[in-house]
């Protein structure tokens, strides 16, 4: 029949919607502040004509065209790409040394940077200072200076050759590239990795040294877990960087090694046999092969522990 | 007639209704305070009245000017934001200095006015810090320089304080309000903290979803809350259905009643009250909390518990979970409030 | 932490970077040898090669080109990225993630990829721009626009854009005049520390300039490439002059990326 409450004081602990009396510019429905309201995106249109004009264009002209052959449209492209044993190959040779560039590339970079965290201050500064450098000594520079060190007769493949554990060792070769591959992989991945480092810290590893876990256990349990993510992501980065890259093996090479990304450049660029469209489609098959392991690699990463 | 006044201001976000009928009059100099709970729209007021954003309907007057329509850069009102918005790139100076640059003033009269203004949020030997280099006292009492150089026709605060640690709070709520006094300027504080609104204002003007529920000096919207929320929002009140009360107190109240924790007596043996005081109720203590200078006992009185308190004085020993006692109302402070 | 431990973690480091030394370090030897022949040290050392190469006329224009393509793109990216993101934070915050998004396209379209259209959209326009200057500019802008929308999209979040803006308002400035005084000068640490880094970047492009333009309009790169018949030390000075330069730029970018913080 009777029922009283003390209530309590309501102040300080009220947090209740907040959105609508922070964030608005929307002003009267009146035709002027409709027309000014849209006066901001003129500054939008400028970057929007060049980002479509240097980046959309040429995207989508590469689309359109990989199915025009003589006007027409058809899969005569693809079907000459799938009859191209000599494209394929292509293929074949960029898939293999993206796949090892990057998976060596990023074991290395992995073992850098965890190794790098024990170290004190200084030292660590300096040599991200330096990966950060390195990571930009790439393309031709390196190419050329990869000749005069590991090139027939460059210092280390003399030096190599009188201890005699060069065997067959060639440059010019695919073995030669892929030592040229990892060397660009690792400063870019160690560059990549390093801020995920961060999310491993010191007191997880004390906690589970005192639950009775080795440094193994500690790094199969938690550790890589904790990184998977990181990990994969950085394996995608590396993959795309490997796979497009053209410069360092048409400096090694001049464009005599069999890449996809040579193959596209000597179809519209070359001095004889232009084939544009036959471009377009391997071009188009490229970045459908980037969208694939970009997706399987998502949902890696969607599987995986999430921070 | 009044410095500011605000007629039927209603704005709304989307189909999010934030205030509507809003009306009220300010005198020139008085210190008013919105004060409310987070999402009662008062800042979004403020907003609304420095021309941040526009109202959807009413009007807006300020010393004889219709100013709805003017622009914020047009209305002379100076604001001292809740993040201080320092502008990073300038020093305490600069800051300060930016208003008059703005409206064309001369750099050696500008000079002057600064030293003035840094003189009198007792800043002066800061004038080439850079904000970052300032704690946030210092901070706000740059913000608050920067909103008086140029001479505002009204001042307002957007919880300038809630960022600060409490002892900051402390002292630079007294110096907010020594220099409103010495330069008899009509600001408009918002806070959701009543004690910092008792403190400091001429007048509460107390929100809830949207409206104006009560306004009135502090003491008496702390005395004569109008309705739940307003008891409930500014103090502990103790709230008692109609039915209790009036068999309680022989009162003919449709509502319920109200009455703060202070205005319950615990009766010691053989003490004499006076005649505003009721006919001592038996009871019991629940629990009790120290509260500083407070003492809060929860006692049940038949089904009802309330919250009373005493002041902590050794005179007033601490009585044990259990004990029986008898409670006693001042009866002049029963308040009928609505739902 | 052990000392055995510690003596591993640095023999890891020193060693891996040791390893991604000895290119640079082999480069710099050879650009100062005044000979090297089939042998495992060179014979002496000299600066003929600096000397050489600092007063070729063919390595200076390259240069000067290369420099101009690349302070040209970057204005053009400033030109068009600066008023474009304080539109994007101020008028319309959701559309951070579609830009998030768009930026991400130089990434995932290889050079290569993007070339094969350029070349054919613009190789017979009305006002020729294949073969010239300006299908660089433009290409690199797409280039730079990545680090720059990050770098400075970073310094709008540590900025309270609103309340500054309208503070600004109170106190009589225009939006304009709120963005020239106080919001621009804010990002000039992340604008420079992101435009020195995407300069270094746009030195070392080789494929775009390649591709599009060749030897018509010799940049430093395709200078370089064409020097690859001369003399190794010869190249090996050109390269360690380009390094050094790089050097300096990404030194410059991460002074300016640490004064941010």
């Amino acid at each position: 029949m009777i029922t009283t409450k003390p209530i309590e004081a309501a102040h300080g602990n009220v947090n209740t919607i907040k959105a609508a009396s922070i964030n608005s510019t929307k002003g009267k429905p009146t035709f002027k502040a409709k027309l000014g309201k849209y006066k901001p995106v003129l500054w939008l249109i400028p970057f929007i004509v060049f980002y479509y004009l240097f980046q959309i264009a040429p995207m989508v002209w590469v689309l359109v065209n990989s199915f025009l052959y003589e006007g027409e449209w058809t899969l005569e492209n693809y079907s000459e790409i799938i009859d191209s044993a000599f494209i394929l190959q292509g293929f074949s040779n960029s898939l293999w040394i993206a796949f090892w560039s990057s998976l060596v590339g990023l074991a290395l970079a992995a073992i850098l940077v965890s190794s790098l965290r024990h170290l004190d201050s200084k030292i660590r500064d300096a040599i991200v200072a330096f990966t950060n450098m390195s990571s930009n000594f790439a393309g031709v520079p390196l190419a050329f200076a990869f000749i005069i060190i590991l090139g027939t007769n460059g210092a280390v493949t003399l030096l190599l050759r009188q201890w005699g554990i060069l065997g067959d060792f060639d440059l010019y070769s695919s073995s030669g590239l892929l030592v040229l591959y990892i060397y660009f992989q690792i400063p870019l991945g160690a560059l990549l990795l390093y801020p995920a480092f961060d999310a491993l810290k010191k007191d997880a590893y004390e906690a589970s040294m005192l639950l009775g876990a080795n440094s193994r256990q500690y790094w199969m349990k938690i550790g890589l877990p904790i990184l998977s993510p990181a990990l994969l992501g950085t394996f995608i980065i590396l993959f795309a960087n490997a796979i497009g890259a053209y410069a360092s093996v048409y400096a090694l090479t001049s464009g005599n090694y069999n890449m996809v990304t040579i193959r596209i450049a000597s179809l519209v660029s070359g001095d004889l046999f232009l084939e544009p469209n036959l471009a377009a489609a391997i071009s188009a098959l490229l970045m459908l092969l980037l969208a694939i392991i970009t997706a399987v690699n998502q949902w890696l990463i969607s599987r995986s522990y999430h921070a | 007639m009044s410095y500011v006044k605000v007629s039927q201001l209603a704005k709304s976000f989307g189909d999010v209704n934030v205030f509507q009928d809003i009306n009220f009059e300010i005198e020139k100099g008085e210190f008013i305070t919105l004060l409310g709970p987070s999402g009662c729209g008062k800042s979004t007021l403020l907003r609304c009245i420095a021309g941040l954003n526009q109202v959807d309907n009413g009007e807006l007057w300020v010393d004889g000017e219709n100013i709805t329509d003017v622009s914020p850069q047009q209305r002379e009102i100076g604001m001292v934001f809740q993040s201080y918005a320092l502008f990073p790139n300038m020093t305490v100076e600069d800051n300060v200095a930016f208003g008059l640059k703005m409206k064309g003033i001369s750099k050696s009269e500008a000079r002057t006015e600064v030293k003035k203004m840094i003189d009198l949020v007792e800043l002066d030997g800061k004038e080439k810090f850079y904000p970052s280099e300032l704690s946030g006292g210092q901070r706000q009492r740059v913000a608050l320089a920067r909103a008086l150089v140029v001479k505002p026709r009204i001042l307002l605060l957007d919880e300038p304080l809630s960022a600060l640690d409490a002892k900051i709070r402390k002292s630079l709520r007294q110096q907010i309000l020594n220099i409103q006094r010495e330069l008899n300027l009509t600001t408009v504080f918002v806070t959701h903290d009543q004690e910092e609104a008792m403190l400091l204002s001429d007048r509460i003007f107390l929100m809830d979803q949207g409206s104006i529920v009560q306004q009135g000096k502090p003491e008496e919207i702390y005395t004569k809350p109008v309705n739940e929320f307003v008891a409930s929002f500014m103090g502990h009140y103790n709230l008692i259905e109609a039915d209790t009360a009036n068999q309680w107190f022989n009162l003919a109240s449709q509502e319920k009643v109200a009455i703060r924790p202070e205005s319950i007596y615990i009766r010691e043996a053989g003490r004499q009250y006076g005649e505003h005081i009721s006919a001592p109720m038996p009871a019991t203590i629940v629990s009790h909390q120290l509260l500083g200078n407070v003492i809060r006992y929860n006692v049940k009185v038949e089904e009802n518990e309330l919250t009373v308190d005493l002041l902590n004085r050794s005179s007033e020993r601490l009585m044990a979970k259990g004990s029986s006692l008898e409670l006693m109302f001042n009866l002049n402070e029963i308040q009928p409030v609505r739902a | 932490m052990h000392n055995s431990n510690l003596t591993l973690h640095k023999t890891i480091v020193y060693g891996i970077s040791g390893l991604l030394f000895i290119p640079i370090f082999a480069t710099l030897l050879y650009s100062f040898s005044s000979s090297w022949g089939a042998t495992i040290l060179p014979d002496g050392f000299s600066l003929k090669w600096y000397s050489q190469l600092l007063t070729d006329p063919r390595f200076l224009d390259a240069f000067g080109r290369s420099l101009f393509i690349c302070i040209a793109s970057l204005l053009l990216a400033m030109v068009l990225v600066l008023p474009m993101i304080f539109v994007i934070f101020y008028y319309y915050p959701a559309l951070d993630k579609v830009m998030n998004i768009l930026i991400l396209l130089p990434f995932a379209v290889p050079p290569v990829v993007s070339s094969v259209g350029l070349l054919q959209l613009y190789a017979d326009s009305s006002i020729q721009l294949v073969g010239t200057p300006w299908i660089l500019i433009g290409t690199y802008f797409t280039i730079a626009l990545p680090f720059m929308y990050r770098a400075i999209s970073n310094s709008f979040t540590t900025i309270n854009l609103r309340d500054l803006v309208d503070a600004a308002h109170l106190l009589g400035a225009s939006t304009t005049k709120a963005y020239l005084l106080i919001i621009l000068p804010n990002l000039k640490k992340g604008l420079l520390a992101s435009a020195f880094l995407s300069f270094s970047f746009l030195l070392g492009e080789f494929v775009f300039a390649n591709i599009l333009v060749g030897t018509r309009y010799e940049t430093l790169q395709i200078y370089l490439y064409n020097m690859r018949q001369t003399s190794g030390h010869f190249t090996s000075a050109l390269v360690m002059t380009y390094f050094a330069f790089i050097f300096v730029c990404t030194w410059l970018a991460t002074r300016f990326s640490r004064g941010n913080q």
